[in-house]
C-alpha cells in the first residue's frame, strides 16, 4: 500500500519501493541488470536476504519484479518532494543582514 | 525557519562572515557553476601563532539531498556564536563544554563549503525535487531528454576514473559512461566539472587539511575509506594504482584484490567515525553505523577516495582521511524532522573534529 502523501500522484511520479531479494547476489544482479536509482545504503538480514530503497516509476517497478524477489511500495517520492518544495525559504531571509543562529542550545561555562 | 534557497545559503554565509570577523572568513572559489554562480566556503577558526590543521566539510553535492547544506550553515553558526560568547553547546543529550569549543576553534581550521552544487539544488527545489547531478547539459551531445543533462559529481573525482578498466565484469560498480544515465553519469573524464575543480582546489589551497567529510543522505551511515574493494592492510602492492590488478577489483569477498590501506591511518579512521556516531548516538539514541564506503557495490570518483588517495599519487601533498555521512532515512524529510537531523549531525560532527586531537 502507499502511504499517505501529501501531493496528489501526477504522470510519471517516481515512487520509493523496498527491494528485497532472498540474497545478496540476487539483489546485486538485479541492480546491475535494471541500474534503478537507488537511496540508502543495503540492508543484509540475518537470514541472509538483502534490500535497498529503489526510485522507479509505477511501470518501470515489474523490471524489478522476479522469482527471488519482493518489491514493495513505501512512498510517492516525487509527491514528497514536491511537498519539500513549499518548505523551501522564499525570498532572503538574510537580505537585511540578519545573522544565522545554529539550532544547538547555548550552555553557560 | 524552512530550507535555505541558494540565494540563503550564499547570505547566511556572507552574514556569518561579517558578524564573526575574527573567527571566519569568506572563500571565493576560483570557478563558478555551470550556470556562472558564485561558490564560496566559509572558514572558521581562531588565529593562531602555529600553523593549524583543518578539517574540509563538504554539502550539496548531490542536489536532492538538501538537508546537507543545512547541517554545515547550522555547524558553522553554532561553533561562531559559541565561540564568541564563551558558551558551550547542547545538541538534545549530547553536550559539549565552551571550553571544549573554544578548543577545537583554537587547534582546527573548519573549511566549510555547504553548498557545491547550487545549479542543481535550485532545479531540485524547484523543478524536479528528484533531480541528484549537476546542470551541464555539454555531455548529452544535444539530446533533449531531461536526464542527458548533469554529472553526478560525487563520481566526477580522479580516483578509478576509468572504472572500465579498474574492475572486474563481475564487480557492478554504481557509475556510468553514458551521458544519460539520470544519476551517476561519471562526466567525460576527471574533475570535467567546476564544481569538483573547486573542491581539489580547496584541498590544494590548504595542504594541512587532515580529514574530509562529504555530507549525504540517506543511510544513518558514517562511512571511510575504501569504497572501491573491501580493505586491506597486508600487502601494499595491491593497491589502485597497480595495473596489474585492473579488471579485478570491486568483487566483495574475494581473494583476488582488495584495497590496501595503512593499518595506522585505517584504525584511526574507524575511530573517528564511532566518535561521530557516538555523538550522533547521544542527542536522542538514533544509531549511525561506522563501515567502509564498500558495501554490497563498489564507487569510483567519490571524494571521499580520492581525498585519501592523493597523498599516495603524490607524495608531497598530505594525508587526508576521508569520510562521507549519509544522514537520515530519506532526501526530502520534513523541515520538523530535518531540525533534529541537524542536531543529531552536527553533534557527530563536534565530536569528530574533537576526536582528532
Amino acid at each position: 500500500m502507499m502511504s499517505a502523501v501529501p501531493n496528489e500522484p501526477l504522470p510519471n511520479d517516481i515512487l520509493r519501493v523496498r527491494v528485497t531479494a532472498r540474497d545478496v547476489d540476487t539483489l546485486r544482479a538485479l541492480l546491475h541488470e535494471v541500474r534503478p536509482d537507488t537511496g540508502g545504503s543495503p540492508s543484509i538480514a540475518p537470514d541472509g536476504s538483502a534490500g535497498i530503497d529503489a526510485y522507479v516509476p509505477e511501470e518501470r517497478i515489474p523490471t524489478l519484479e522476479r522469482e527471488g524477489v519482493t518489491v514493495v511500495r513505501i512512498a510517492n517520492a516525487s509527491a514528497k518532494g514536491r511537498a519539500a518544495q513549499a518548505e523551501v525559504g522564499a525570498g532572503n531571509r538574510f537580505a537585511e543582514g540578519a545573522v544565522p543562529r545554529g539550532l544547538a542550545a547555548k550552555l553557560p561555562r | 525557519m524552512p530550507y535555505l534557497n541558494i540565494v540563503e545559503v550564499e547570505s547566511a554565509l556572507e552574514n556569518l562572515a561579517t558578524a564573526y570577523p575574527g573567527l571566519a572568513q569568506l572563500i571565493d572559489l576560483p570557478e563558478t557553476s555551470v550556470e556562472n554562480r558564485t561558490i564560496r566556503a566559509l572558514k572558521i577558526g581562531a588565529a593562531a601563532p602555529f600553523p593549524k590543521d583543518a578539517v574540509v566539510m563538504l554539502g550539496g553535492v548531490h542536489a536532492r539531498e538538501w538537508g546537507s547544506c543545512e547541517i554545515l550553515v547550522h555547524l558553522a553558526a553554532d561553533l561562531l556564536e559559541a565561540h564568541q560568547n564563551g558558551t558551550g553547546l547542547g545538541y538534545g543529550g549530547a553536550t559539549y563544554s565552551a571550553a571544549e569549543v573554544s578548543g577545537l576553534l583554537q587547534r582546527l581550521d573548519l573549511v566549510l563549503l555547504p553548498l557545491v552544487n547550487p545549479d542543481g539544488r535550485l532545479y531540485s527545489q524547484t523543478v524536479q525535487p528528484m533531480w541528484r547531478k549537476n546542470r551541464n547539459p555539454a555531455h548529452g551531445g544535444g539530446n533533449p531528454a531531461p536526464g542527458c543533462v548533469g554529472v553526478d559529481l560525487n563520481r566526477n573525482y580522479d580516483f578509478l576514473f576509468d572504472f572500465t578498466t579498474a574492475f572486474s565484469p563481475a564487480a557492478h560498480p554504481q557509475v556510468s559512461a553514458s551521458p544519460c544515465d539520470p544519476m551517476v553519469y561519471a562526466g567525460p573524464h576527471a574533475f570535467s566539472e567546476p564544481e569538483t575543480r573547486n573542491v581539489r582546489w580547496l584541498l590544494d589551497q590548504y595542504p594541512r587539511t587532515g580529514w574530509l567529510i562529504d555530507v549525504h543522505s540517506y543511510s544513518q551511515d558514517m562511512l571511510y575509506n575504501w569504497g572501491d574493494d573491501d580493505n586491506q592492510s597486508d600487502n601494499p602492492a595491491m593497491n589502485f594504482q597497480n595495473a596489474t590488478f585492473d579488471h579485478r577489483r570491486g568483487v566483495p569477498n574475494d581473494l583476488d584484490y582488495a584495497e590496501y590501506i595503512d593499518k595506522g591511518d585505517v584504525d584511526n579512521e574507524v575511530l573517528l567515525a564511532e566518535r561521530f556516531c557516538q555523538g550522533v548516538a547521544g542527542v536522542r539514541g538514533i544509531a549511525y553505523t561506522p563501515k567502509t564506503g564498500f558495501h554490497l557495490y563498489p564507487t569510483s570518483g567519490t571524494s571521499d577516495d580520492y581525498a585519501y588517495a592523493r597523498h599516495l599519487v603524490d607524495p608531497r601533498k598530505g594525508r587526508v582521511l576521508g569520510f562521507t555521512v549519509e544522514w537520515g532515512t530519506e532526501f526530502h524529510p520534513k523541515w520538523a524532522e530535518m531540525e533534529k537531523i541537524i542536531l543529531d549531525v552536527d553533534a557527530g560532527l563536534v565530536a569528530f573534529c574533537l576526536a582528532t586531537a
